[in-house]
């Protein structure tokens, strides 16, 4: 790991990304492209506008519901889950 | 209190702060980013490989950049959001939740520099993931190094199609397809226009030659019509259509790829302005935007607006709105300052420019005819088309409000910022009617700016 690099987990698994990188950025470099389930269809859904707007590429940050994963910071040791259903 | 209060830290909002603090105004520029620069020179941190190759003119991004950080006049809120706007006769308020707290901003001058984003269509499989938009795809090569995916389809309409697909080449990703929906080479013909706008001729072809050397060929009159997700679910292919010049179905191909970059053009931000009571029209592109006078003053007395909010137009644009903006603002504030007439006829010439894009690139209503009432037109509150026609058909909806509040259609957590537009569109076709200006503006207006725990209010000053 450079010194650039820090390490969180998606599900329990290690993802790397680099300082200032975005989860989503981040999930997506390691080809996830699904970060949550709808709440009726169960449907997967994935980043969207990429630019903090649809609000689609919702996940779980350290218990927190509903963070954008296309701008929120990866930060070393954050856990970040899949996000099923409830989102409102 | 500050005297000048920029919004947004964008092409526009970057010129604004610096006109109005060399003026001498003091200002607060606040922007919902990390970085300065906005949507066009969103730039990464310092940790990344070379940007400068996903960017035809990030000098200039950071020439603005570094002179507002430079300038002791101008403070800067980064990552700030504004959750709440008021007016109480003249006296501004901003909510704005910084650093962890809410934080109020009492001001009389604001400028709104609030941008866009790119307007999508809704259509089958546009929710499966893989479908993205290209401002989403650009934003991950700039902001954060990554290539969405290997093999790339980039469609919609307009110029900005092209800026992403040579991003994605650049980045050593395939464009296995660039469809542009329009045929029209009609901007060919406003030849006086590229004239005096030669530089946006040579960012063009910049664009394309490097497009023609990742040897991908863009055919103009194709249109993605349909995703198909594979067993896990996510993208595997994508049906493209030869389209007519009202964007009906002519002929289907399906093709395989990873990610479908689909943009037709942008859809201003306005909600802030639109809380401010700011008068708001509808545009040539049907886009809504923020009315403003020769000065980029709104309807109301000391709130100017400049950049994308005021109508599509390009950074350029942005750039010269900004500057008279921050102009008439410091003047405004009692700075002795005036807007020269050299200002007003470099905005006018890029503006000439703007317009014969927007005629160039239409979007046209045959785009309602992919869809079948399967599809997802809501995406936080997945609601179908199906749905929407039965509140109008079954539950008697006479507009696009009313079909909102018996379907929750644009009532998830992007209040309707992705589906708004459309949804207008596709109640009045169910009706047999055309929007009307009422129905597109009252679909943009939000109670609250930005969705944010409450928890932080709790914490406030």
């Amino acid at each position: 790991m450079s010194q650039f690099e820090i390490e969180f987990t998606f599900d329990g698994k290690a993802i790397p990304a680099i300082i200032g990188q975005s989860v989503g950025a981040a999930l997506l470099a390691t080809n996830q492209r699904s970060l949550r389930k709808t709440r009726f269809n169960k449907n997967k859904r994935g980043i969207f506008c990429g630019i903090g707007v649809c609000f689609d590429c919702l996940v779980v940050v350290d218990g927190v519901t509903n963070q954008r994963a296309c701008i929120i910071e990866a930060k070393p040791g954050m856990k970040v889950q899949t996000q099923d259903g409830s989102n409102a | 209190m500050h005297n000048v209060v920029v919004v947004g830290g964008g092409p526009a909002g970057l010129s604004a702060a610096l006109a109005a603090a060399a003026a001498g105004a003091p200002v607060l520029l606040i922007d919902s980013n990390s970085r300065l620069g906005g949507q066009y020179w969103r730039n990464s941190s310092d940790n990344f490989d070379d940007q400068h190759e996903q960017h035809f003119d990030l000098e200039t991004g950071l020439l603005l950049i570094n002179a507002v950080k430079a300038r002791k006049e101008i403070e800067v809120w980064s990552e700030a959001q504004i959750w709440s706007a008021t007016n109480n006769e003249g006296k501004f308020t901003l909510r704005i939740i910084y650093q962890g707290k809410e934080k109020i901003v009492n001001t009389a001058n604001i400028i709104l520099c609030t941008g866009a984003y790119d307007r999508t269509l809704p259509f089958p499989g546009w929710d499966i993931p893989g479908v993205m938009t290209p401002g989403g795809v650009q934003s991950l090569l700039k902001g954060h190094g990554v290539l969405a995916g290997k093999r790339v389809v980039v469609a919609g309409t307009g110029p900005f199609l092209l800026p992403v697909a040579a991003g994605v080449i650049k980045a050593g990703g395939e464009v296995v397809s660039l469809l542009e929906a329009n045929k029209s080479r009609r901007w060919l013909t406003s030849f006086n226009v590229i004239l005096e706008n030669l530089g946006k001729l040579k960012e063009a072809f910049y664009y394309i030659k490097t497009i023609s050397e990742g040897k991908v060929r863009a055919k103009f009159g194709y249109a993605v019509i349909t995703a198909h997700a594979g067993s896990n679910g996510e993208l595997e292919s994508v049906d493209i259509a030869k389209i007519d010049r009202n964007f009906n179905v002519k002929k289907l191909k399906n093709i395989k790829c990873d990610v479908a970059a689909i943009g037709w053009g942008f859809t201003a931000d306005t909600s802030l302005a639109g809380s401010l009571g700011c008068k708001q029209v509808v545009a040539k592109d049907e886009s809504v935007i923020v009315w403003v006078d020769n000065d980029q003053q709104t309807s109301i007395s000391g709130i100017f607006a400049a950049g994308e909010i005021t109508g599509i137009g390009g950074s350029e644009l942005s750039m010269a709105e900004g500057v008279i903006a921050g102009i008439a603002a410091a003047k405004f504030v009692g700075c002795k300052v005036e807007v020269l007439k050299a200002h007003r006829k470099r905005r006018a010439k890029r503006q000439r420019f703007a317009n014969a894009l927007i005629k160039a690139y239409p979007v046209k209503s045959g785009w309602q005819s992919w869809l079948n009432d399967q599809t997802t037109v809501c995406r936080c509150e997945e609601v179908s088309l199906g749905d929407l026609k039965y509140s109008v058909e079954e539950l008697g909806a006479t507009d696009s409000r009313t079909a909102k509040l018996f379907t929750r259609c644009g009532m998830g957590l992007c209040q309707g910022r992705i589906c708004g537009r459309s949804v207008v569109d596709l109640v009045a076709n169910e009706l047999k009617l055309l929007p009307t200006d009422t129905d597109r503006i009252s679909a943009v207006n939000r109670p609250i700016i930005t969705p944010i725990p409450l928890g932080v209010l709790a914490q406030g000053e």
